[in-house]
Parts: C-alpha cells; structure tokens; sequence
C-alpha cells in the first residue's frame, strides 16, 4: 500500500500542488493555502471589529453585530457558502469566482466565531485592568489597544489557534462550489485512478494533518516566547504546562 | 480642589450617596473611613467619574468632573487625578517600568528616554528601582501597590485618591505602602483616602471623614474624632474597632 502512495504521489504531485495552472486556475495544495492564509489574515482583524461592536453600547454597532455572530453560529457553514454561492450573484448583478464566494464566506463565518472567543478574553479579564487604563487617562480604545487585547488575545490563544485550524479545514468545503483547492485536486486523481480511494484521501489526510499540525507547533511556540518575556525569563524555555499543574494531587 | 456639592447617588432603588457636602483643600490629606457598605468607596470613585452621579456637583480644581463633556476632556481630566486601587491593577503584560512609562508616553506623548528616566525616579522614590525590569507577577502585594502609586504618580497628578490601598495586603506589608503615602503627604500632595487604617489616619491625616449608610456623618481633624468623637454612630464604630 505503501508503493501504492508513493506511485500515486509520484505520477500527480504536480496536480495536487498547484492544480491545472497554467492551463487552468491555481490550485492544490497552493490554493488551499491561500486561502486559508487569506482567510484567517482577514478574519482576525474582522473578528477584532466585531467583538468590540458586540462590546459597545451603541445599538447601531452591536445589534448589527450580534445578528451576525448568531447567523454565524446557527447555520451551517455549507448552507452559508450555498447561499453566498447562489444568492449574491443574483443580488449584484455579476458572477464572482469560486474563490472569492469560500473567502469571503469563510471571513464573515470563521470571524464570527473569532469575535467570540476575542470578546469572551476581554469580558474574562474583569473591569479593574479597564478601570486602571482610564483612570490614568487612556480613551477606550487606548486602553484595549496597550492593556485589554495584549492581554485578552494571548490568554486565548489556545482558543484562536482552534478556530485557525477549523478554517483550514474547513476550506475543504470550496469542494462544493468547484474551488479547486486541494480536495478538489484529489478528487480528480481518484476519479482517474478509480480503484485506490483509501490510499488518494489518505495522502490528503496527511497533507491536512501536517499543515495544522505546524500551525499548532507554531502557536505554541509563539505562547512560550510571550510567557517567557512577560515572567522576565528571557530566552529561557519553560516544559509546556502539564495537566497536573492543575490538579491539587501531587 | 476637590469640592462635592449636594452629591447623590441611587444603584436602581439603593440610595449609595446621600447629599455629600464636603471639601478637600489643596495640599490638604483626608481620610474617609466607616464600616464597609457605607459609601466610601462609591464617593472616591465619583471623584475621576468611574461611578456616575444622579445629581450634585463634583469641583476638581473649579471644575465640575459630571458636566456632560466630550470624551477627550473626561480623559484628560482623568490623567490630572491620580487613583490607587485596592487591588493594585498593574498590568500584568508589562514589566514595572513599562507600567509606569505607558501613560506618560501614550497620553501626553513623553520621549521614551525622558519617560523612562522620570520612571526611574520614581521608582526610587516608592525604593523600588531593583524592580524595573521585573513583571507584576513577581512582585509581592506591597511591591505592587507601590509601583501603583509611582504609576499613578508618573501623570503628575494634583491630586491622589486611593481606594484601601492596603486591605488586599498581607499585614506585614502595610507598613512599606503607608510609608509612601505618608512621604507624599510629606510633601504637600492632597490626598483623599479611604482606609481602615486608623493608625495612619492620626498620623498624617489633616481631616477625617466618617460615612455611613450613604452619608457623611462627622468630619472632624483626627485628634477629636479618635478621643471625642459626636456622632453616636462614629462612636460604635471606633469602640468595635478597638476590640
């Protein structure tokens, strides 16, 4: 099975990195990397926006807010990108590419849940790190920007690098409206193949699994550089904290 | 500096301030005390506007802190009044220094290097200058607190409020931050600070206020609120504290 994985890999790796380019679209795992690199650049700032609108008590600001984080969160992201896919078009007048339709369903979708996580690392923080900042002077959003997200964002990072992952994943789904990303590639190799499914999808689960496994490793890298300097340690790395650091038995 | 007019103050029905008339002077100390729930730390909180007043006036230096401004004036208002917390509120992401150094830098627009050198000045100032470059965490509560103040301090405010600055430290460690404070009254600060210490509001202490139930009850200079204090109710509560 093994020399199976290798001859499929050696007769189509071309195709599953980069797709049909030039003779087509860019796509494979070049594709899928894009966007998900686009999606999670865009949503964090969008998710940003949204948490401190849900947070505001302008109602122009948060019932527009909420209304999407609760569309967000009741829906099914495919019944989202269906909708995006069928329903925009008609609306604008003009078709939009596959990829735009997955982008921009995947900024507004994943920044929902983004903004939850963010708010729920703000709201975690209690009011004396806000009521400090103001009554030094700070504006509202002084004090968020040098006291309340530094502190509120690397509290979750645990939570953020999830929901990272999730959207990488969840690229997958542009399969469906014919982004040709890198499920997309690999179901072409498996309709020419016919008879290997096991060994196709298996080179994908494990291109899937080594992305987000290097986000992971990333994150938690990034997470022991910031404790490291905020406990004035410096270059020092301290082990990862164990499960029995929280627990009371010894 | 520091004039109430006529405050009140309702949390729904709860009457938290009930017509606060009272002053504090420039260079003046004031100490407000009175069992817990009685509204001290409500009132020290209207000072800088953390607590909303439903009616009354509140005169920082002539001018009234609750007249409807733009944000940018309330901010700035702010910055003049200096404001301590029980809990300290460092900002655990930075290093004492950098606490310290934010505001000046951020707000007022300080250099860096001139907002680091006043930092270091006052660091020495509350003896914690071996501290600059440690964070919060490793920092006992008295540290703490005295970083709070030099934080509070690097501002230059007029005027310091302090709301029991001392009640979430262990008992060993009051003495190092009521030193600080006694050195800033020293120094002419006007000072107006809610606090169970009894020792340090006869000692430094110009006036002390007693509040109950929402209400100023008694002000009076330390020396005859502590042997002959009027008010029935400041007398209960001085006799429980002995005991």
């Amino acid at each position: 099975m093994i020399g199976d994985i290798v001859i499929i890999i050696r007769d189509n790796w071309l195709l599953l990195l980069i797709g049909q380019y030039p003779n087509g679209p860019l796509g494979g795992l070049a594709a899928t990397l894009i966007l998900s690199v686009l999606s999670i650049a865009l949503a964090f700032p969008v998710a940003m926006l949204i948490a401190l609108a849900r947070l505001s008590k302008s109602p122009f600001l948060l019932w527009p807010s909420t209304v999407l984080v609760y569309v967000a969160r009741g829906v099914p992201l495919l019944m989202l990108i269906f909708w995006v896919y069928f329903v925009v078009p008609l609306i604008i007048g003009t078709r939009i590419p596959g990829f735009v339709t997955m982008l921009v369903t995947l900024v507004l979708y994943e920044g929902a849940f983004l903004s939850e996580i963010i708010r729920a690392g703000i709201v975690a923080l209690g009011r004396g790190q806000m009521e400090a900042a103001r009554s030094l002077g700070h504006s509202y959003m002084g004090a968020m920007a040098w006291v309340i997200l530094p502190q509120a964002l690397y509290n979750m990072i645990p939570s953020i690098l999830s929901q990272f992952v999730s959207t990488i994943k969840d690229t997958t789904l542009g399969y469906v409206i014919n982004v040709a990303d890198l499920t997309f590639a690999a179901n072409q190799v498996n309709n020419q193949l016919l008879t290997q499914p096991f060994q196709v999808f298996f080179i994908l689960a494990l291109i899937y699994f080594v992305i987000c496994w290097s986000l992971t490793r990333a994150a938690i890298y990034l997470e022991r550089r910031i404790s490291n300097k905020r406990s004035g340690r410096g270059g020092q790395v301290p082990p990862a904290m164990s499960a029995q650091a929280l627990t009371a038995e010894p | 500096m520091i004039t109430f007019e006529n405050v009140n103050k309702k949390y729904g029905e709860y009457q938290a301030l009930t017509d606060i008339n009272a002053e504090v002077k420039r260079g003046e100390v004031v100490v407000v005390c009175g069992p817990s729930g009685s509204g001290k730390s409500t009132l020290i909180r209207t000072v800088n506007r953390l607590e909303e007043i439903n009616s009354g006036a509140i005169l920082f230096d002539g001018k009234n802190v609750h007249a409807p401004m733009s944000r940018r004036e309330l901010n700035r208002l702010r910055s003049h009044v200096g404001f301590v917390f029980q809990s300290f509120n460092l900002f655990p992401h930075l290093s004492t220094l950098e606490n310290i150094t934010l505001s000046p830098i951020k707000i007022n627009g300080v250099k860096r290097e001139v907002a680091r050198e006043k930092a270091m000045a006052l660091l020495d100032r509350v003896g914690l200058a071996h501290k600059a470059d440690a964070y919060p965490s490793q920092l006992s509560g008295g540290q703490q607190q005295r970083v709070a103040i030099a934080r509070a301090l690097a501002m230059e405010p007029p005027a310091m409020l302090f709301d029991e600055p001392t009640s979430a430290l262990d008992p060993e460690m009051v003495g190092e931050v009521l030193a600080v404070m006694k050195n800033l009254a020293a120094e002419g600060m006007t000072m107006m600070c809610v606090t169970h210490e009894m020792g340090f509001a006869r000692d430094v202490a110009d006036r002390v206020w007693f509040m109950d139930s929402g209400s100023i009850l008694e002000m009076a200079d330390p020396e005859t609120f502590f042997s002959a204090p009027e008010h029935p109710r400041a007398k209960r509560f001085l006799s429980d504290l002995r005991h």
